[in-house]
């Protein structure tokens, strides 16, 4: 692992993060957005464990990660079933069609 | 250091005598969420209300905190009072002054919207073990995020109360709307969280801890001269502003409101009213540890970072209350007017906390009298959700309980319920006029104390007085909206051919009154007094631990 230092891992996390944004904010597909939170989210857990292994945070960081997986999961489950209640009821999962409630 | 005595230290922290003995309240939420899923492989949901539980739960853990809430000020004879704060597991929670206020506050709370569904019966015998342990899980969450100690649990906390209450608002799953409204929530909702936790993942790697209480000295070690030339000093007002856009989303702060009208319209109005006054409670109790974590130390240049950001929150919080206040002129149905006004009020209490903030960074340090005028700014904070869990609750409630008899939540269709249901239109009104800020109700109090403060800081920094003007201005255009509500009830007669609406005294009444009556204990009795002396007492304790 000689030369690979902290900037490329922090590289790789920001990268992602923007990806992430990037995805939320273009995508009209529900899933779509929700992928592109997965992705903030992983950003952000290459950086912890980056910053454990680096910085005097050490264990921490890795605890963090494991915690921001599970919850990413349990993000996930529910998004999906409001994203499939929204299926019901309306026939798509464009957010841009949940245009009823407004002003 | 090998595993064996790691764990056996852990294990010695989260012992009863020092860690889970305090956390007896959650325990029981937590016993109470089990109880509530396994008692359906049983089928005792069929002969056992399902509201039995958390009411049941609810009112054990609050006599427990009520207890401890005394204890911890002294009031109680005979009991010695222990450390004024300590920490639980490894320190991960704080056991403060703080920390039980708001377990009061959101036990209490949670009691009466509990008492509240059972009276309207949104969740029908089918769904209540469901929705309870939605409820009860979101309140566990809020407690975590009201006495985190960590930027781990700050995070964990928001998401845990975060995720029920999508599944909440969209709890009607047949309703177009509703699954409209929890939709946009959790896409709002998970962006927000990421954000959060890429700021926190700065957060961790400049300062090296995640532990809150170490922030402020490792921060000040690490800026530089220069202000926001310095690198650092811009990478870490970034994190600070990533974070602080999580807790925004939670306390629907402009410009990350956009979540709230829909998810209050499109939810039952009895989750409406849990998410703006219990979630709202324990993200601004968040949103004072996180700044205070930020305040202290002795470099300058953390110091007028913090000024700036201080600064900064007090214009959102103007911004807010603004937006809020003009927003909800044109709305048409009273949930939505509700959620313009809770954004509103979010504004005046952010006022607060930026008065706050701005007092404990002036030219003068933490002084002595530094922290007497921020632990005001507290205090005044404490008192207004302490009022605003009745005025809101008190509204939210009486749409339940008129949903349920005219099938309608538009305001038009309100015309000449004033008349009809004389008990429920005078609790409308005293919750509204509350809502406003007029004496001799609670809501007056409260802002007056926020406004007080504001004026205090303006000392420091001439930017809050602007803001207290704006304050000002915004309570009297907000006359106009709550006043309109008020014309349709009583002014306008009912229709022909309209639904009649019949509220009987027991129960659905005297709960409304119950509700109700607070606003005037706490706007024109002796108990202003007592509240405010124990808001005060949180707010000492809470400023004396800053450094």
């Amino acid at each position: 692992m000689a030369g690979v230092d902290l900037t490329a891992y922090l590289l790789v996390g920001a990268v992602l993060f923007v990806c992430g944004i990037v995805c939320m904010a273009t995508k009209r597909n529900g899933i779509g957005v929700l992928m592109g939170v997965e992705l903030v989210l992983n950003g952000a857990n290459v950086n912890f464990v980056a910053f454990s292994r680096y910085t005097s945070l050490g264990l921490d960081g890795q605890m963090m990660s494991l915690f921001v997986i599970v919850l990413a999961a349990a993000e996930a489950a529910i998004a999906l079933a409001i994203a499939l209640n929204f299926y019901n009821n309306h026939q798509t999962i464009d957010v841009d069609r949940g245009s009823e409630l407004q002003g | 250091m090998n595993f064996e005595s790691i764990l056996t230290g852990v294990m010695n922290d989260a012992s009863w005598g020092r860690s889970l003995g305090l956390f007896a309240p959650e325990l029981i939420l937590c016993v109470s969420i089990v109880a509530l899923l396994l008692l359906r492989l049983v089928n005792a949901d069929r002969w056992l209300p399902s509201y039995l539980i958390p009411l049941f739960a609810s009112l054990t853990a609050l006599g427990i905190a009520v207890y401890s809430f005394f204890q911890m000020h002294g009031a109680i004879e005979g009991i010695p009072t222990p450390g004024t704060t300590q920490t639980m597991f490894t320190g991960l929670l704080a056991y403060d002054s703080l920390t039980l206020f708001l377990r009061v506050f959101l036990l209490g709370f949670l009691a009466l919207v509990v008492t509240l569904t059972m009276l309207s019966g949104i969740p029908d015998a089918e769904d209540g073990p469901d929705f309870y342990t939605l409820l009860l899980g979101s309140t566990i969450g809020m407690m975590l995020m009201s006495s985190a100690n960590h930027l781990l649990i700050l995070f964990l906390g928001i998401e845990m109360t975060s995720v029920p209450s999508y599944a909440m608002v969209g709890f009607l799953k047949g309703r177009r709307v509703s699954s409209e409204a929890a939709f946009k929530y959790v896409v709002y909702g998970a962006g927000a969280a990421g954000v959060m936790l890429y700021g926190i993942s700065l957060l961790g790697g400049l300062t090296g801890t995640l532990e809150m209480p170490v922030l402020a000295s490792r921060l000040s070690a690490l800026l530089g001269p220069g202000g926001m030339n310095d690198p650092t000093s811009r990478t870490v007002a970034l994190a600070a502003m990533m974070v602080l856009v999580g807790l925004a989303f939670k306390l629907s702060v402009f410009p990350f409101h956009f979540w709230c009208p829909d998810a209050f319209e499109g939810a039952a109005a009895e989750v409406g009213g849990y998410l703006s006054v219990a979630s709202k409670g324990a993200a601004f109790a968040l949103l004072v540890r996180f700044l205070l974590a930020f305040t202290g130390g002795t470099s300058v240049d953390l110091t007028s970072l913090n000024l700036a950001l201080g600064v900064g929150l007090g214009v959102v919080a103007a911004a807010t209350a603004t937006f809020g206040n003009l927003a909800a002129y044109s709305q048409t149905n009273v949930k939505r007017l509700l959620a313009y006004s809770t954004i509103a009020h979010a504004g005046y209490m952010l006022m607060g906390v930026a008065a706050m903030v701005v007092l404990l960074n002036g030219p003068g340090g933490v002084d002595a009298a530094a922290k007497g005028e921020a632990a005001t700014c507290i205090e005044g904070l404490l008192y207004y959700l302490a009022v605003y869990l009745f005025m809101n609750l008190g509204a939210f409630a009486i749409v339940a309980f008129i949903r349920n008899e005219i099938y309608s939540e538009e305001i038009s269709d309100y015309a000449g319920l004033g008349r009809q249901v004389p008990l429920l239109g005078a609790c409308m009104m005293i919750c509204l006029f509350s809502l406003i800020g007029l004496p001799p109700f609670g809501g007056f109090v409260g802002k007056f104390m926020i406004f007080a403060s504001l004026f205090q800081a303006g000392k420091i920094h001439m930017a809050m007085w602007v803001i207290l003007v704006i304050g000002t201005l915004n309570t009297i255009f907000s006359l106009f909206y709550y006043l309109r509500v008020l014309k349709v009830m009583f002014l306008e007669s009912r229709p022909e051919g309209a639904r009649r609406a019949r509220v009987s005294f027991m129960p659905s009444g005297a709960f409304v009154l119950l509700v109700t009556l607070p606003l005037l204990l706490l706007g024109a009795s002796p108990l202003v007094n007592s509240m405010s002396d124990a808001a005060t007492r949180v707010a000492s304790m809470l400023v004396a631990a800053v450094r």
